[in-house]
């Protein structure tokens, strides 16, 4: 393994932010050399430092407080009832039956909720979705009424007395049907609509690739279906509401991703003022994308209480995850790319068709009704491209969400990555040397794309040729040779993706969520003994923030980690802020935080020069010592937390008392992490199982806070695009039933089907990050799924496979290998054989 | 609502009596009644194992079982970890593993995993990485990619070896024997001996040995 660390690579800032161009300053740098300890570095818990994560306790030992943890006195219990039917009116809503059981406290409708203007909500992409199903259900499962009763047990046994009868009608469930002439009319509540159009999106110069395409010696066309995906994390939603008539405050502990702007929403939707709601985002078990919308539960909870004025808990079963809350994926694409003979890619052309459900309830920023999509073009410098895509409304749950993806670019990068070995095979070359054909070289940075990202930074051959030496690569395509050679019982395949991500949204000139701009924020306080709280507008679901960014503050301040606590996902304590999903904690609030750290610094040297007795411009901030100089004289040094007892206890003349600092960061641009990863398989000719031989991700997230938990990010993240390339999907059948909705149907990968890792890293910082940082956590799951299917593709690629659906299960693999003539059956005297076990296990019966 | 029945279970030494619906599922009283909220529910299904406790030292999936199912019988959940004689008054040598070879991101399938683990080693005190993964393919975890999952268990295979050794490899008494004849007091767990009871199960094991 080639792992190489820590490297913390100077930052050349080139942003005009004075604030950010302190970034500049970043610059211990060590070289590669033996593995460090842990609290290696500066030994405080630095950066690049593989400090042991600070909020392990509480979960090792089963003190974790998830939200159904949450207990409080007098509290209800609620049960959601739900449809059946994919598409259905509703007649009749009748819960006497359930009114009469034991413990029953109410049944809530649509019409209970239209009094206090609680039926309807706002989708992130400005949709309105019914919170309790208002004349129509549009999905199977959705919400038609909720049971509060006094315990779990009870509010069960009431859903099920509930009674609802439904004029069944037709539903339709994929996206291409939705749109033909005759389909059944879903949205039938919007004014005027008379389809089920969603929405059509361009990007890119049609005409100028219209043009490429035409004059191009090679081009070459595949399309593919990025299958329907679930995150499922573990814990599924739930919330529990607590209005208190006393203070006329809502407080609802759930699980949240973004708990401020759901804060807002909830102050939108409910009329309460927004400082009267106190939004808690307690231990969440697992995000990827699942906890960023707002779903009805989490609204009947809330409403619920403040109705019955007692606490209202709602926990969804796994079914009910699955079948109702956000979706991800379900893109049908077609891609193109004109080449020249030797393989220089001359454009690119995608078409896409998007089921969004029945609400459009996508998660992303309001100006991208596609997501980021338009990042097709890779890590490839392409002079023009053309992307179009059109969006329908389907009776199936409604989503579109960034699952453990930057909005859609997980998406692009797939299409990107399986056309480049399309293009490879057409032309017979070597498609790692197809990419390096074609990458954006280093010295183009910052880089203009034709469909307009500003990539920051890249060094795109690096980390390809680093991933395919750690693969043995070149022996590996001697050995797949052989195997084709000698007509052998397992193909191999070698698949490559080298991605590039877009991710760390804002800035918020561009970027929103329900009108609200994406920075992110970080509030310092150092406490007068040295000690300090850090409470940052991002919130954590595994991602290890309490260590990471408390990782920050020590190496800004040049105090130890465990001398700094992080709090977040509380709104009553916490500065304002977007949330952690798009990999845009490190890049937005892990910038506020250094940045809020050295506001802390500036104020501490004006305290330093008081206590060292000298002039302002005389004092120096030390790094690796972590303390404060005078210039020539290391030995008259104070550090901050000597500072800290200054400020409060003998602080300077004119200066406020106090340490403490606030920044909100507003990031100039995104950040660009990339990596290559190469993944060899065996693929059984006659099961057509695949088996994972080797798999190596080589990522570059720019300068690395803590190499322990990026390399626990990159496994679970590729264990996920194993999940999605082998085993997973969401499915209809034609009366729109959900025939992958629990964990019996939508299987997750086990223990059984993930392969040893091995990963290793290079490091180009953002140049316009304080830190240098880029964000980590959804690289390998966006990277992965289209090195995987490249690879099942390239063991059959010599028999002329071009492409393999995913999720790529042995029967699916099994047809192409026959569809190619690579099917290996039984021998024939097996069927003899089995027919001669039948009939002597007929005789041991007797 | 059906009629209550009296169940007394030995919950991580304590004998806990508590009166429950024959249909209330065991990890809801765990949960719910015994307010130990460690243990979690995932699935409803039996596919995750978030919920996975020991009943008599075999590992179970409590979202499964009711609880009447287990009047009377002794169960290990996440809590009783740090009372384990082989914890020494700290964490479980599986619960350090998980801290030292960040096992852990999330936390929710953790709990499970750990008692997975714990099952394992009991029966296993020296698994190699197939046997790990095996042992834990009953419970899913979202986050590690398991990795880091099989190497804390192999942390703690390790420190539990030489915990052992340190403590001049004295043979352990079968716990299950024990169980059966117990009334659930701690004196079940205790034999006096760091780590022995619940630990690598070998010598009184009818004599099978390991390499």
């Amino acid at each position: 393994m080639a792992d190489r660390r820590p490297e913390l690579t100077e930052v050349s800032p080139v942003s005009s932010d004075p604030e950010n161009s302190a970034g500049g300053e970043y610059h211990h740098s060590e070289d590669g050399g033996p593995q460090p300890e842990k609290h290696c570095g500066h030994g405080r818990g630095g950066m690049g430092e593989e400090v042991s994560r600070k909020e392990d306790r509480r979960f090792i030992t089963g003190r974790g407080n998830y939200v159904d943890d949450v207990k409080k006195p007098g509290m209800l219990h609620c049960e959601l009832v739900r449809s059946p039917h994919a598409h259905a009116r509703i007649e009749e809503i009748d819960g006497s039956r359930a009114m009469a059981l034991d413990g029953v406290v109410a049944v809530l409708t649509a019409d209970d909720l239209l009094e206090y203007d609680l039926a309807t909500m706002p989708t992130l992409m400005d949709d309105t979705q019914d919170v309790l199903v208002n004349d129509k259900v549009k999905f199977q499962s959705q919400e038609v009424a909720a049971v509060i009763a006094e315990d779990r047990y009870a509010a069960k046994d009431g859903a099920e007395k509930v009674d609802v009868s439904y004029d069944v009608l037709e539903p339709v469930v994929d996206a291409e049907t939705a749109l033909e002439d005759d389909a059944p009319l879903i949205r039938d509540d919007i004014e005027g609509k008379e389809d089920n159009h969603c929405f059509d999106w361009e990007t890119g110069d049609e005409e100028a690739t219209d043009e490429a395409f035409e004059n191009a010696a090679v081009t070459v066309e595949e399309e593919m279906f990025y299958q329907r995906l679930h995150p499922a994390p573990i814990e599924t939603c739930g919330a529990v509401g607590d209005y208190d008539p006393g203070k006329d405050k809502l407080t609802v502990h759930m699980t949240s991703q973004a708990p401020h702007i759901h804060r807002t929403l909830f102050a939108q939707v409910s009329g309460i003022p927004e400082h009267k709601i106190r939004i808690v985002s307690p231990d969440v078990g697992g995000g990827f994308g699942n906890k960023v919308p707002i779903y009805p539960g989490y609204v009947v909870a809330a409403a619920a209480s403040y109705v019955l004025e007692r606490p209202v808990k709602w926990i969804e079963e796994r079914s009910e995850n699955i079948q109702s809350t956000g979706f991800a994926r379900d893109y049908d694409m077609n891609g193109e790319i004109a080449a020249t003979e030797d393989g220089e890619i001359r454009a690119i052309r995608v078409d896409v068709l998007a089921n969004h459900g029945a609400y459009n309830a996508a998660a992303q920023p309001s100006k991208f009704p596609a997501g980021f999509f338009n990042i097709f073009t890779g890590s490839y410098d392409v002079e023009t491209a053309y992307g179009s895509l059109s969006a329908a409304y389907t009776n199936t749950a409604p989503g579109g969400i960034a699952y453990r993806c930057s909005f859609r670019v997980t998406e692009a990068v797939y299409l990107v990555e399986r056309m480049v070995k399309v293009l490879a095979d057409e032309l017979g070359m070597d498609p790692a040397d197809v990419r390096r054909r074609n990458f954006i070289q280093p010295d183009q940075f910052p880089y203009e794309s034709p469909t307009g990202w500003n990539y920051d930074s890249g060094d795109y051959e690096t980390a390809l040729d680093e991933a395919l030496e750690m693969a043995d690569y070149e022996a590996y395509r001697d050995e797949q040779q052989r195997r084709i050679d000698e007509d052998a019982d397992k193909l191999l395949g070698i698949g490559i993706s080298s991605f590039t991500e877009v991710v760390g949204a804002g800035p918020g000139k561009s970027c929103d969520i329900a009108g609200v701009e994406m920075f992110d924020s970080a509030d310092i306080r150092v406490h007068p003994t040295g000690k300090a709280t850090l409470r940052v507008g991002v919130q954590t679901q595994g991602q290890g923030h309490e260590t990471t960014f408390a990782q920050i503050v020590a190496e800004e301040l040049g105090i130890d980690v465990d001398d700094v606590v992080v709090e977040h996902g509380d709104t009553d304590t916490d500065p304002y802020g977007l949330g952690t999903y798009g990999s845009r904690s490190t890049p937005v609030a892990g910038a506020a935080t250094a940045i809020a750290a050295r506001k802390i610094r500036d104020k501490a040297k004006s305290i330093a020069a008081n206590e060292l007795e000298a002039a302002e411009e005389d004092v120096e901030w030390d790094r690796e010592s972590g303390e404060f100089h005078v210039a020539g004289a290391p030995e008259r040094s104070v550090t901050v937390t000597e500072i800290a007892a200054g400020a409060y206890m003998n602080h300077p003349g004119g200066e406020e008392p106090g340490l403490e600092a606030v920044n909100y960061y507003d990031p100039p641009e995104m950040t660009y992490p990339f990596g290559s990863y190469v993944v060899i398989v065996e693929v059984d000719r006659e099961t057509g199982e695949v088996e994972f031989e080797k798999f190596v991700a080589v990522d570059d997230c720019g300068n690395r806070i803590n190499p322990m938990i990026i390399e626990g990010q990159i496994h679970g993240g590729l264990a996920q695009g194993i999940g999605t390339a082998m085993m997973e999907q969401i499915t209809f059948d034609d009366n729109g039933n959900v025939t992958g909705g629990d964990f019996m149907n939508y299987l997750l990968p086990t223990a059984m089907e993930i392969p040893e890792f091995e990963t290793g890293h290079t490091v180009t910082p953002s140049p316009h990050h304080p830190i240098g940082a880029k964000g980590v956590g959804e690289s390998p799951t966006v990277g992965s799924p289209p090195a995987i299917v490249n690879a099942v593709v390239d063991a059959m690629a010599h028999a002329g496979v071009s492409h393999v659906e995913m999720p790529m299960t042995p029967d699916v693999v099994w047809k192409h290998l026959e569809e190619a003539g690579l099917e290996r059956r039984p021998a024939q005297n097996l069927e003899f054989e089995l027919a001669g076990d039948a009939g002597e296990s007929v005789t041991d019966d007797d | 609502m059906t009629d209550e029945r009296e169940i007394t279970l030995t919950v991580n030494g304590t004998k806990r009596t508590i009166e429950v619906e024959p249909r209330r599922l065991l990890v809801h009283a765990i949960r719910e009644d015994l307010d130990l909220t460690g243990t979690h529910i995932g699935c409803d299904t039996g596919n995750c194992g978030a919920c996975t406790v020991l009943v008599d030292d075999e590992p179970i999936k409590s979202c499964l079982t009711f609880a009447v199912q287990a009047d009377g019988s002794e169960v290990l959940t996440v809590e009783g970890m740090e009372e384990l004689p082989e914890s020494a008054g700290d964490l479980h040598p599986l619960q350090e593993g998980f801290h030292e070879e960040h096992g852990l991101q999330c936390g929710y399938c953790t709990p499970g995993m750990i008692l997975a683990g714990k099952a394992l080693l009991d029966e296993n005190p020296d698994p190699d990485e197939d046997e790990i993964r095996e042992a834990i393919s009953g419970n899913l975890c979202r986050c590690t990619g398991y990795q880091n999952i099989v190497r804390s268990i192999e942390y703690a295979a390790d420190e539990l070896e030489a915990r052992a050794a340190a403590d001049g490899g004295t043979s352990i008494p079968d716990r299950a024997s024990n169980a059966s004849a117990t009334d659930g007091s701690d004196a079940a767990f205790d034999c006096g001996l760091e780590n022995c009871c619940g630990g690598p199960a070998a010598g009184a094991d009818g004599g099978e040995s390991r390499e």
